[in-house]
């Protein structure tokens, strides 16, 4: 080391060598690991985040979307843009919540002149919601989850004139866990979003039992 | 010239073409086009020419959440809330507002001025002045309070928890209970979804009870005997609505009965063996997902409704 100016060249020379090195095992890191990771891009709008290595697209993978109730608007978007035909998105019914109305607002329309189960009177287009006397005067309702197409009729009008015990949710049973998922895209009201793939339900109304939400 | 027009021609297609483009990129709502949207609009519209009354005044309560309203034979009214309980006179002017420890579910006067409150799982009573004259023990850890009547010295208390009806003595001990199934004596039991279960003591003297999951009123003796119900389920303006209505009701005239109701919130009146008789107000005169509409009578015969949401007693007197 002949001087001060020396010295410090050389420290200059090593930083910037270090740095070079530095990135370039980084990026080698990746290719050979993680694919062609485009920084700054989140694994929701990657298309290589089912087949990418890296830890935090593995964690993406942990998680699936579902829908949040408290959110959902009832606008029926989750029967048509759905890529499943007919939609992942089902109305589930939480039975803890119902209060087994005779005048079910989410099993009959609001105009109907009788309360039967005939087809005319029956608010669900598809007939996916089955009514069975209980006793006087309770009445169960089920659902035909083949028949359901998620247009969530049955939800609003339980909201609105019962307990809101009707829900939807997509069901992982049918969901293909889309990178990006098509109805989240046209939901207005931004109910979609991903949740842990261990606890893939946001059910509400039955916090204090929860399992409940396993039998979903 | 020939080419002159082919090309006047492409033009004018490109042109169609890019306004097809932009008008289906930026005007085409596929909400608009929904097969599948409900919309409840119409029915909240509701049948205003069946409304004969009015709502004259309003009156602003000032407190944080309001939960029950009853009058007394001088004209004030009496309005229960959190913490809080208001007296104002028959103009709306405030007479005396004083605290309480909790919420007041229900309220009713006696016609010696006492104030019953039903707070959560028990009564208390106080005077005008805001002074405690006693506090009773509690109906159990599951009880809501949601309506009180009182008569002579019977006083009876409607449990929506418990789903029955208790009858006290003034004094505070319980003297039985009404409503409990039994099919002996063709008792359906009170089915209740929903923590609104109201009821009252008629002119002739019997207590009528709401039976809201029956969508329906019974009738009782002040021993438990049924004598006899009335009511019907219907969306439509002439019964009660969703799973449980109706959620309150008062007497006018000594006999008819004056309901509201949740889900499709309306005021009606009805005859005492239950005919329709008329809309006193119409759902769009409420906010949307209004509960608890109390009602009370004053001695000039207008109808005081409690509006929970909008924090005020809204008066509604007949149409001239």
């Amino acid at each position: 080391m002949q001087n001060r100016r020396d010295f410090l060249n050389l420290l200059c020379r090593g930083t910037i060598l270090t740095g070079l090195a530095a990135t370039t095992g980084v990026l080698a890191y990746r290719s050979v690991k993680g694919g062609n990771c485009d920084l700054g891009t989140s694994c929701n709008n990657c298309k290589k985040s089912e087949s990418c290595d890296l830890p935090e697209a593995a964690l993406f993978r942990q998680t699936v979307w579902q829908l949040d109730p408290t959110k959902c608007i009832q606008c029926g978007r989750c029967a048509e843009n759905c890529v499943m035909s007919p939609s992942a998105v089902k109305v589930t019914h939480v039975y803890a919540m119902c209060g087994y109305c005779d005048l079910c607002g989410g099993y009959l329309k609001p105009d109907t002149k009788n309360i039967s189960t005939a087809a005319e009177n029956q608010l669900c287009p598809t007939s996916a919601i089955k009514r069975k006397f209980v006793e006087d005067p309770f009445y169960q309702y089920t659902i035909d989850e083949p028949l359901c197409i998620g247009c969530a009729k049955c939800v609003k009008g339980c909201g609105a004139f019962g307990n809101g015990s009707l829900q939807l949710q997509i069901r992982h049973d049918r969901c293909v866990n889309c990178n990006e998922c098509s109805i989240a895209r046209n939901c207005p009201s931004d109910a979609f979003k991903r949740v842990p793939a261990n606890k893939p339900y946001l059910l509400q109304g039955i916090e204090a039992k929860p399992e409940e939400k396993n039998k979903v | 010239m020939k080419q002159k027009i082919i090309i006047i021609s492409a033009l004018a297609l490109l042109l169609l073409l890019i306004i097809f483009m932009v008008k289906d990129f930026f005007f085409n709502n596929p909400g608009n086009t929904n097969p599948y949207q409900f919309e409840l609009d119409n029915i909240r519209k509701g049948d205003s020419a069946k409304a004969v009354f009015a709502e004259t005044q309003q009156i602003k309560t000032s407190l944080e959440e309001i939960h029950g309203i009853a009058t007394d034979t001088s004209g004030k009214i009496y309005v229960s809330g959190k913490d809080s309980v208001a007296i104002f006179d028959a103009k709306g002017k405030t007479v005396n507002k004083f605290r309480i420890a909790g919420t007041a579910q229900c309220i009713a006067v006696s016609e010696n001025g006492k104030i019953f409150l039903g707070i959560q799982d028990h009564i208390e009573i106080w005077n005008n002045r805001g002074e405690q004259l006693a506090k009773w023990a509690s109906l159990g850890t599951d009880a809501v309070l949601t309506s009180i009547a009182v008569k002579g010295e019977n006083i009876f208390i409607a449990d929506a928890g418990q789903k029955v009806v208790y009858r006290c003595h003034i004094k505070g001990y319980l003297l039985g209970k009404i409503g409990l199934k039994d099919p002996a004596t063709g008792v359906p039991g009170f089915i209740i979804p929903s923590p609104y279960f109201d009821l009252g003591i008629s002119k002739d003297g019997n207590l009528w009870v709401v039976n809201p999951g029956r969508h329906s009123f019974e009738k009782y003796k002040f021993n438990g005997t049924l004598l006899s119900s009335w009511g019907k389920a219907s969306m439509a303006t002439e019964g009660f609505c969703g799973c449980c209505n109706p959620s309150n009701f008062a007497f006018i005239n000594d006999s008819l009965f004056v309901t509201s109701e949740k889900a499709i919130e309306r005021v009606k009146i009805y005859s005492a063996d239950g005919t329709f008789l008329c809309v006193v107000a119409t759902p769009d005169q409420f906010e949307s997902g209004t509960k608890g509409l109390d009602l009370a009578v004053d001695k000039q015969n207008r109808i005081l409704v409690l509006d929970p949401v909008k924090k005020m007693i809204r008066i509604f007197e007949p149409k001239k």
